[in-house]
């Protein structure tokens, strides 16, 4: 458990780094590839309730490290992430004894709710950014930035799983369900 | 909930307040160092997709050639290679000649610096360049080109700086508009293309003649930018209830700039 814990906090760490050098999409609007929350959301089925609050922790902290410039006129704490993050990675989390039994259309089913949160930290910032701000506006290029890297998670998700998966065969790493106490 | 679950909540928590409530002056530290530690990967990933960039521009050039040839049914492959490399050479030489023309001209102090990693993901528009506090650069010094104004310095570790662009939200630049007395704060659009991002300067009178062509420099109000850089060309000004709003076009491609200078004091 602890080496494909400390796998994924190297791979969310290379995928942040990486997806900042992947050019944005073009013609969905300029959305941009995450590759990070769906490496998050995979540990979130896949690891004890301990490790998956480690690895949100990690997760936000380089997130906010990495994109947030640090000043004043950023608006946006650094830290603030971690706890956006634990929204969908908790979702998530909570659907690890589904993903557990192993029938490949269930799995398949929770990559695309991968999909569907990766726009969450996203939608967060916006918001937090907004009301310090205080200016809320909304047009296409907004809502694209939002959930245009949920639209290209749905591709890119269950490949992520794929991987994953095989990694974690590799690594003879065998998930287990967090036991409620006997007695 | 098992003891262990319960533990890693409490930590958690205590973690997650502790990073939030520390003070800003150590976050910056803490960043300062992250990018130390991330930069020899930025450079690294720099020259990789640089050298992606020229492989592809190399085809680019191929293409052209591979066109030519058909009109001029003369050329053999050996030499539309040679060509096309020489035409790289060129367009290399010409961009560092005009960077070292510049930087001889100035009237400033200037660091040259190299843009190893951008920003693209959310909300935020910066950049890291490949000098540090080694090199002189220090927080909230401006970043221009030979075209106009980038940005300016956030953060800086020994080796690498994070440069909040232009066209950046949150960024203000007090400006003043050519051939008038109009002076106001240009700062970026949150929700414009990153690829073509729109400035407004706002606090115009509503009565000023802007026209679309003006040029809009720096007015060095406020001291951390130098007055007359150039920020970019009036696109359009519009008349709102209360004040007049130009929207601006930057003079400096900001998605492609690659050789940046940092204005570390007057010459």
């Amino acid at each position: 458990m602890i080496r494909f814990s400390l796998l994924l906090a190297l791979l969310i760490f290379l995928a942040s780094v990486v997806q900042r050098y992947i050019p944005p999409i073009i013609w969905l609007k300029e959305s941009a590839i995450l590759l990070a929350p769906a490496l998050l959301f995979y540990g979130c089925l896949t690891l004890p309730f301990p490790a998956v609050l480690g690895l949100t922790f990690f997760t936000g902290l380089i997130n906010d490290l990495l994109t947030v410039p640090f000043a004043q006129e950023s608006n946006y704490s650094i830290g603030t992430s971690i706890v956006l993050l634990l929204i969908p990675a908790l979702i998530m989390h909570g659907f690890s004894s589904t993903f557990l039994r192993g029938r490949w259309g269930t799995n398949l089913l929770l990559a695309e709710l991968a999909a569907v949160l990766t726009p969450f930290l996203l939608l967060g910032q916006y918001g937090i950014i907004s009301f310090e701000r205080r200016a809320f506006f909304y047009n296409d290029v907004v809502m694209w930035r939002i959930l245009g890297p949920g639209v290209i998670a749905i591709v890119i998700s269950p490949c992520v799983f794929l991987v994953l998966a095989y990694l974690s065969d590799l690594l003879r790493y065998e998930p287990q369900l967090d036991r409620p106490r006997q007695g | 909930m098992r003891g262990t679950s319960i533990a890693a909540l409490i930590t958690f928590v205590v973690l997650v307040i502790f990073v939030l409530i520390v003070p800003a002056g150590c976050k910056r530290q803490w960043q300062a160092a992250f990018l130390n530690t991330v930069a020899p990967l930025f450079h690294a990933a720099s020259g990789l997709t640089q050298g992606i960039g020229g492989v592809s521009g190399g085809f680019k050039k191929l293409d052209e050639l591979e066109k030519e040839n058909r009109e001029l049914k003369e050329e053999n492959a050996e030499l539309r290679t040679s060509n096309s490399l020489l035409k790289n050479l060129e367009s290399e030489v010409n961009r560092l000649s005009k960077a070292l023309g510049y930087r001889e001209r100035s009237p400033f102090k200037l660091v040259p610096a190299h843009v190893i990693s951008r920003e693209n993901a959310a909300w935020w528009n910066s950049c890291t360049i490949d000098r540090g506090s080694a090199d002189g650069v220090g927080i909230d010094m401006a970043v221009v080109t030979e075209a106009g104004l980038v940005g300016k310095i956030v953060n800086v570790s020994k080796n690498a700086a994070i440069v909040l662009l232009v066209s950046d939200e949150g960024l203000k630049v007090s400006v003043s508009i050519e051939g008038t007395q109009e002076q106001g704060i240009i700062s970026g659009t949150r929700a414009s293309s990153n690829y073509v991002p729109d400035l407004r300067i706002g606090f115009i009178s509503k009565t000023a003649e802007i026209k679309p062509g003006m040029k809009v420099f720096t007015s060095g109000t406020g001291g951390v930018f130098p007055s007359g850089v150039l920020v970019g060309t009036v696109k359009g000004f519009a008349i709102k209830e209360l004040e007049g709003v130009a929207t601006v076009e930057p003079a400096v491609d900001l998605t492609r700039v690659e050789d940046v200078f940092v204005i570390t004091g007057a010459r």
